[in-house]
């Protein structure tokens, strides 16, 4: 007996091959009906035998597209249509926008298969795409996604490809990015005078990596520069040329072998590395490894990623070195090049070639980095593979959108119960990441078409997001801007994240956010919800003298913290003792810490990081963002057991957490000589058992408040504070929730920002 | 109220609470005013010094009092004729002090060309002011050839300075006494009239716009010709003149140079033919040797003020704003 059911999917199921990948299953199992887009997802109506019906609905699941992600299907009973044969049906347009962007994913193996097929049509063919993979975000220009919307439009299709395109059992039924050595893009190789250098392209590329030479590769949200990761002179003249001395430098490699030969990498690694999103995955350095030292100066861990456009493939194929450095052609302080005029221009003094293509980049996206910590994944950076797909929002955020913090930036746009994180734009320092912002800003409000009522920023006075904020306003005068606390959001985020509805306390560890108080927090314990939190410990602060020079010089931050905790004699001697060098600067300084009108007050946990590393002779100026941290978190073994040192904390509302006894006893048992390893294990434990006390007290003075905990804020990067102190919470009775979605710091800022604002508006 | 160290705090201050009582909307708010008179222009401003120490390195309250109420008028395009000074004197301030500074300003005026006609004396308890405060006005006439606004200023324009930034600032900094460094810095105090009467010789039909950046330094004053000329303000990051010993404090204190005060120096655009000759103008009159052409306008859908640097893209500069908070985490 032929019966019906009606079956709605949601998660990533559009742009990813799936109604094809319906009708296939639905022809082949003999199930009659049709398939459709949707606002939200896919709607399936089908109509069979129940034994036809139910095989159906598991291979839906179980051969589902790579790139695919099921979130939550629903089968209903449906009265029999009569349907004679399957179909894929126009996008449903009920609704304000049934659209959604797919992300980029590498490329998969049946297109790898025929690119390495000498008798196939696309052989060695650096644009195979199918619907399973390939460029999306970066190539779209507008919805719905047709092709005529995309950069290929340019590229009419030749008889082949759109016999391809237009027949049903093809692996390219739909595919909008289809294309052929007969009628796509193509490649050429040209050198820093822009003049075509001869020969094949890909070839004579490979050949100039094996040589030692840069080469400036344009990948799929932007351009690389690419040089043998195993070659010292190749880096260190990319370095010099780049002028980026320390920063760490991503690693292609050619194979996961290949990659197993320069970090270790547990089986979880290896199946990110090999995942559609194809993220830079930090991992552990092999010592002795075959890396170049200054691949990444001074650290255990480099990230690694996989080739993942079929171009990257090729030049491994090419003989290409196994291990080459990719990394984001920008110049510092201006986001990454995407446009070839720009690319051409801006890195003739850096590239000795180009390896160019005449795919244009509609948006420009740059490689996401993650890294497996406590068998979770921790995004460093949230960007290609990943954006933009939405998070689910626990409530209703339409039309409410947040500017997010000034470093590692991202935006975000609500639009229903769907919160849709936008790309790594980076430091807001120059107009140029603004005006990049702005662009990229006014494409997702375009392509998510939601009227804005609410924007969210931060309520620091010097975030470039406030005067974009101004700009908006101007172009909407009915928005409303929402100021939110920097940690409020943060703990808004993974709160949101996790669906809680709150209150929970937040454990905020971060760089520098602006308090209420006007002070620089970012050692938090917070209590609260998405409407309102209060301030249930901080650090003691200290100056901060120098404002941003402050965090570039760990060694000034260092001093403001000595001279406050320890009196200026005391901080002095130390202080001469560590900074030689700086003996002239040091008493100049000490005088100017507690002249307020000068010098910001400070408690954070990124400052004490920077202060400790400091001391410690690990770092006294930081070479980028985050080093001095990241120097001092890697000296500490993330599974190892370390005696805290003391601590006290000041009772009181808020409670005050004071880390003196433990600077003093650190410095002391530096001065004699015990190993920077166990000093550094001692220092991160403090850090844990200190919030572990302050929630402990807290509980224990509000037996009724929850049990719910959210870990935020940059310094959850750290794996050791990220395991620990979540294991030591738990075993208080916690209930534990860090991020695994969002970035913990900056990035996932924007989210938590509309999160605060929808319901402290909304409620109203 | 908060603190008047200029900047945006003092421009939401006179903005939002002093102007719309006192003047008509949509009136430019400048240093100084223009009276007409039967046959020329009267420039008249009203200024208040406040300064501690009352000494410093290179001048004193009294010699400020005189040189930036002068400076004001010639702000305006006017050479200064005569001004009234008013003191507020604390109870205890003593008489060695007052006289020393009374000479100050004698000399102070000789040198600046204008007269000392008049003024006011006030003794307040002891406590209820900070030693001596002065209080001037002043009166010049505007040179027939000159027509200063924002309002006139175009794309293309070009923006010089006088010479070198943040000698006055700093050197008041460190005369506190507060900061234990030390610099050969003195205070840039001195009459503008000579230079702007040079430059008027030589460039008066392009001369556009002039400031002299005292508090809240280049980068408020050009913040503020931005806004009212509604422009962009595109400064070349390497071209703005800073003495070593200022950059240098600077560095340690985390300091902009765009955001020091200064008592010696200003700001003017002139139309970009006329850019060479006022160059070479100023730096034939005594203490112009290093003014220099520092930026230029440029057509700005929003009125910002930028510094392109060769390396490491452009910034915006933004007004002084208060304490220096870090902004990177
Ligand atoms: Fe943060
Ligand atoms: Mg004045
Ligand atoms: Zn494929
Ligand atoms: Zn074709």
């Amino acid at each position: 007996m032929v019966e019906g059911r009606r079956i709605t999917v949601r998660g990533r199921v559009q742009g990813v091959g799936f109604r094809p990948h319906v009708a296939r299953l639905a022809r082949r199992l003999g199930i009659r009906g049709g398939v459709q887009n949707t606002m939200d997802g896919v709607l399936i109506r089908a109509e069979g035998t129940q034994e036809a019906l139910e095989a159906f609905i598991r291979a839906i699941v179980a051969e589902a597209p790579k790139a695919a992600r099921i979130d939550a299907m629903e089968v209903a009973p449906d009265r029999p249509e009569g349907a004679l044969d399957f179909r894929i049906l126009p996008s449903r347009a009920a609704g304000r926008s049934t659209s959604v962007i797919p992300v980029d994913t590498a490329v998969c193996e049946a297109c790898l298969a025929e690119m390495r097929d000498p008798h196939d049509r696309r052989y060695r063919y650096p644009f195979i795409t199918c619907t399973q993979c390939g460029p999306r975000y970066t190539v779209i220009e507008a919805l719905p996604y047709d092709r005529e919307q995309t950069v290929m439009r340019a590229f009419s299709l030749c008889p082949d490809c759109a016999r391809e395109y237009g027949d049903a059992e093809d692996r390219r039924y739909h595919a909008e990015t289809i294309a052929c050595p007969a009628c796509g893009p193509a490649v050429r190789l040209i050198d820093a005078g822009g003049r075509p250098i001869p020969g094949d392209p890909i070839a004579q590329a490979s050949a100039l990596l094996r040589a030692g030479k840069i080469v400036a590769v344009k990948g799929l949200g932007g351009y690389h520069l690419a040089c043998d990761a195993t070659r010292e002179e190749a880096v260190f003249e990319l370095r010099r040329r780049k002028r980026r001395p320390r920063k760490p430098l991503a690693v292609m490699a050619a194979s996961v072998e290949a990659a197993r030969g320069a970090v270790r990498l547990s089986p979880e690694e290896e199946a990110l590395l090999a995942s559609p999103a194809a993220p830079i995955v930090v991992a552990e350095r092999r010592d002795g490894g075959p890396l170049a030292p200054s691949v990444a100066p001074g650290l255990r861990t480099v990230g690694v990623m996989l080739p993942y456009t079929p171009l990257h493939h090729l030049l491994f194929d090419a003989g290409a070195p196994a291990l080459l450095v990719m990394t984001s052609a920008n110049l510092s302080g201006l986001p990454i090049f995407y446009r070839d005029e720009e690319a051409l221009e801006g890195l003739r003094e850096i590239a000795d070639a180009f390896l160019v293509h005449d795919r244009p980049i509609a948006h420009p996206l740059d490689d996401s980095v993650v890294r497996l910590v406590g068998g979770d994944i921790d995004f460093l950076r949230r960007s290609r593979g990943y954006v933009p797909d939405p998070l689910p929002s626990p409530f209703d955020v339409d039309g409410v959108v947040g500017l997010g913090a000034e470093e590692n930036n991202a935006f975000a746009f609500g639009r229903g119960t769907q919160l849709f994180v936008g790309p790594h734009i980076g430091d807001m320092e120059t107009v140029e990441v603004e005006e990049r912002y702005i662009r990229e800003f006014e494409h997702f409000h375009r392509w998510l078409g939601v009227d804005l009522n609410i924007i969210a920023m931060d309520r620091h006075p010097l975030f470039a997001t406030r005067r974009i904020a101004e700009r908006l306003k101007a172009a909407f005068p009915d928005v409303e801007i929402v100021e939110v606390q920097h940690h409020h959001a943060h703990m808004a985020a993974c709160m949101g994240e996790n669906g809680l509805e709150g209150p929970a306390f937040g454990i905020i560890l971060d760089g520098t956010g602006y308090g209420t108080d006007g002070a620089i927090w970012g050692f938090e314990v917070l209590y609260g919800s998405y409407d309102g939190f209060r301030r249930v410990a901080h650090l003691r602060y200290t100056p901060l003298p120098g404002g941003d020079k402050a965090v570039r010089e760990p060694w000034r931050n260092a001093l403001g913290m000595l001279v406050r905790l320890f009196g200026r004699e005391e901080a002095l001697r130390l202080l001469e003792a560590r900074f030689p060098e700086r003996r002239t600067a040091l008493p100049i300084l000490a005088s100017l810490v507690e002249r307020r009108e000068l010098v910001a007050e400070a408690g954070t946990c990124g400052r004490l990081f920077d202060a400790a590393s400091a001391l410690l002779g690990l770092a006294e100026v930081a070479g980028y963002d985050g080093e001095p941290a990241i120097l001092l978190s890697e000296r500490v073994d993330a599974d190892a057991e370390y005696a805290p040192y003391a601590f006290a904390i000041e009772e009181g509302d808020p409670m005050v957490i004071d880390m003196t006894p433990m600077l003093r006893a650190l410095l002391h048992e530096y001065g004699e000589g015990r190993p920077i390893e166990a000093i550094a294990g001692r220092f991160h434990a403090t850090i844990v058992a200190s919030l572990v006390e302050v929630i402990r007290r807290a509980r224990m003075r509000h037996p009724a408040w929850s049990r719910d905990v959210v870990l935020s804020g940059g310094s959850f990067h750290n794996p050791y504070l990220r395991v620990h102190l979540r294991r030591a919470l738990r075993a208080l009775g916690m209930n534990v929730y860090t991020h695994r979605l969002l970035p913990p710091g900056d990035g996932g800022l924007a989210a938590g920002q509309i999160w605060v604002a929808a319901r402290t508006k909304r409620a109203r | 109220l908060a603190h008047g160290a200029g900047g945006k705090a003092s421009r939401r201050l006179i903005e939002g609470l002093i102007a719309p009582y006192v003047f008509e909307s949509g009136t430019e708010l400048r240093d100084v005013a223009e009276v007409a008179l039967a046959g020329g222009r009267l420039a008249m401003t009203a200024d208040a010094f406040v300064v501690k120490p009352r000494v410093f390195p290179g001048g004193s309250i009294g010699e400020l009092a005189v040189n930036g109420t002068a400076n004001d008028l010639a702000m305006g395009g006017a050479r200064p004729l005569a001004l009234v000074a008013t003191l507020i004197l604390e109870a205890g301030l003593p008489t060695e002090e007052l006289e020393r500074e009374m000479a100050a300003m004698a000399r102070a005026a000789e040198r600046a060309g204008v007269a000392i006609v008049g003024g006011d004396t006030k003794v307040v308890e002891h406590g209820k002011a900070d030693g001596l405060y002065i209080s001037t006005a002043g009166i010049g006439l505007v040179d027939p050839r000159v027509d200063l606004s924002a309002k006139r200023v175009r794309p293309g324009d070009q923006v010089l300075l006088s010479g070198p930034i943040g000698d006055h600032g700093i050197t008041i900094l460190l005369a506190r006494g507060e900061i234990e460094l030390e610099a050969e810095l003195t205070s840039d105090t001195r009459p503008l009239w000579p230079l702007v009467e040079a430059l008027i010789e030589a460039a008066a039909p392009g001369l556009r716009w002039l400031r002299d950046p005292t508090r809240g330094g280049v980068a408020t004053a050009l913040n503020e010709l931005a806004r009212d000329a509604r422009v962009t303000v595109v400064l070349d990051d390497e071209a703005i003149p800073v003495r070593p010993e200022v950059r240098g404090a600077c560095e340690i204190l985390g300091l902009d140079p765009l955001h020091i005060a200064n008592e010696g120096q200003f700001l003017a655009v002139v139309a970009p033919e006329y850019a060479d000759a006022a160059l070479e103008a100023l730096r034939r009159v005594p203490g112009g040797a290093s003014a220099v052409r520092i930026g230029a306008i440029e057509e700005g859908a929003r009125p910002v003020v930028l510094a392109r640097s060769r390396y490491g893209g452009t910034r915006v500069i933004d007004m002084l704003v208060g304490d220096p908070l870090p902004r990177i985490c």
